[in-house]
């Protein structure tokens, strides 16, 4: 069965980093070049994050997601080399479109600052097992209901894509047309949605009744079956990544101030 | 020791006239394995929801009288405090996968961690529950990429592994071949010799005759027969309560052979009186 997951199984260092940690890497590589505010910083994260998804192998996986940004990227550039409100330095024209050096270098920051983003974030997604992080966060004190709610959306919405498939061959052995045209698609896709939603809402009922059942709101304190992720410095790459997106916005203020 | 004491037991779901459960009264000795049969709506899933909390603390509705799970009043406790003494198993396997876990023995162990049990513990019961259902080689698999038999299976590995001291089982093998029904059967078999109480629907009378101490039959929500399968089978109104018996039983009736005062419900009982011999 296909799992929303986009996790890489891989030996990695990146993969024995705890997902606690990961997320304070986002936190730093996202806070750092947005207060900043600065080319060569965006770049240097940027680089660091793409840097991070090399060493935990999963660089090329990470591609295919960037690909799919590629064409907001270009979009973005464009818009600002053609009309950044800053623009005033003609660096070259085409066809009597002027491109202009600042909108070009704040379109190079905002897409490194895109790029930085995603990377951090894809550190997290493809050398993370959904599990493994749900826990984690339970563990550090999140509501296990929450967690479970992330979890099951990983497993039951494919599922549910998957049931979707058993309905629309149910009723083209009927002999409703689902091929074809999007009007003709559409026209089927709508006798679709009673059967899915009143199944979806029986599953929600039952399932409830089957967690209720294993004891999901008892009172004690949960235990887990997968021991935690155990990254001997945890603690000093939190405090650095803390360190480092403290010491941005400080850097920041005290520019600003004077 | 009495495990399950029902008593004047009285249900009516929401916006509805008739009675789903009405005046049930009956009890269950500890490690007793007992047979649910009767008609379709007849209150026998009623009866399993009953008996584990589900009723009245799920479905709301009209609720009477006394249900005891090993020494529980149910009305006052809530499902998950229920579900540490008496364990239930529904029809549809696909609705009891959590959908949470990404391996079968995660999820067998979900209940586990749920009670806070330590590591080792789960993974004692998690390997025993496993091996008892006959699915410790699909551990690894994702829940959902199992057959509808191995993940009925694994809902009753999940449940056994809580160790509850009750297990309600409604329609477990529906989705099973015999194979997998009869391992159900032996893997209650096991757990009733060791002290687990069972309570088992089920519409295989052949397999409920085998290994059942004692038949329910139930039927318009009462209670119409409560005895051994000898007793329940030998009866001449079988088909006015909806029920069937036993293939075997079926043939020593045609041929009026009895085994003492019952006709015999097994294969082994209708041998013995037919004198066949191996």
């Amino acid at each position: 069965m296909k799992s929303l997951s986009l996790y890489v199984e891989r030996d990695s260092f990146i993969h024995r980093v705890d997902p606690i940690t990961k997320l304070f890497y986002i936190f730093a590589a996202i806070i750092v070049p947005f207060v900043m505010k600065d080319l060569t910083v965006s770049i240097v994260c940027a680089a660091v994050s793409l840097i991070l998804l090399a060493v935990g192998k999963v660089l090329r996986n990470a591609i295919t997601v960037f690909a799919c940004l590629f064409l907001i990227m270009i979009t973005i550039f464009l818009i600002q080399a053609l009309a950044n409100i800053n623009n005033a330095t003609v660096v070259f024209s085409i066809s009597g479109i002027h491109f202009y050096a600042e909108g070009m270098i704040n379109g190079v920051k905002i897409i490194m600052r895109m790029t930085d983003m995603v990377a951090a974030f894809l550190i997290l997604i493809l050398t993370t097992k959904p599990s493994d992080l749900v826990e984690d966060l339970i563990r550090a004190g999140f509501s296990p209901r929450i967690g479970y709610v992330i979890m099951s959306i990983f497993q039951i919405v494919p599922h549910m894509a998957g049931a979707i498939d058993v309905i629309t061959d149910a009723q083209r052995a009927r002999g409703v047309e689902t091929k074809g045209s999007l009007p003709v698609r559409i026209k089927a896709f709508l006798p679709l949605l009673g059967p899915v939603v009143l199944n979806s809402f029986m599953n929600t009922k039952e399932r409830a009744m089957a967690l209720e059942v294993r004891a999901f709101d008892a009172k004690n304190k949960k235990s887990f079956l997968n021991e935690a992720v155990n990254f001997r410095h945890a603690m000093a790459y939190r405090v650095l990544f803390v360190l480092l997106a403290v010491s941005a916005v400080a850097w920041r203020a005290g520019g600003v101030l004077l | 020791m009495k495990k399950v004491i029902v008593e004047n037991l009285k249900y009516r779901y929401p916006a509805m006239k008739q009675l789903a459960l009405d005046e049930i009264s009956f009890e269950v000795e500890e490690g007793e394995k007992i047979g649910v049969i009767g008609r379709n709506s007849s209150g026998k899933s009623t009866l399993c929801q009953a008996l584990v909390g589900l009723t009245p603390h799920f479905y709301k509705g009209t609720y009477g009288g006394r249900v005891i799970v090993d020494g529980l009043e149910i009305k006052h406790a809530t499902v998950s405090e229920a579900a540490l003494k008496v364990g239930i198993v529904f029809q549809n396997p696909f609705t009891q996968v959590t959908g949470a876990k990404l391996t079968v023995y995660e999820e067998v162990a979900f209940g586990l961690e749920n009670m806070g049990l330590s590591r080792a513990e789960m993974i004692e019961k998690v390997d025993r529950a496993l091996h008892l259902l006959n699915i410790y080689p699909f551990r690894n698999q994702n829940p959902f990429s199992l057959s509808g038999g191995q993940m009925q299976r694994m809902a009753i590995a999940g449940i056994i592994a809580m160790r509850p001291s009750i297990i309600v089982l409604d329609e477990p093998t529906s989705q099973l071949d015999p194979q997998g029904t009869e391992e159900v059967f032996s893997a209650m078999d096991e757990l009733s010799a060791e002290g687990m109480t069972v309570v088992i629907v089920e519409h295989k009378m052949e397999k409920v005759a085998q290994y059942c101490d004692k038949i329910l039959v139930m039927k318009d929500g009462k209670r119409a027969a409560f005895d051994t399968p000898a007793k329940v089978f030998s009866r001449d109104d079988l088909s006015e309560l909806g029920v069937c018996a036993p293939v075997y039983t079926n043939i020593c009736k045609a041929l009026g052979k009895k085994e003492g005062a019952y006709y015999p419900v097994t294969l082994a009982g209708a041998a013995r009186v037919l004198g066949a011999r191996r």
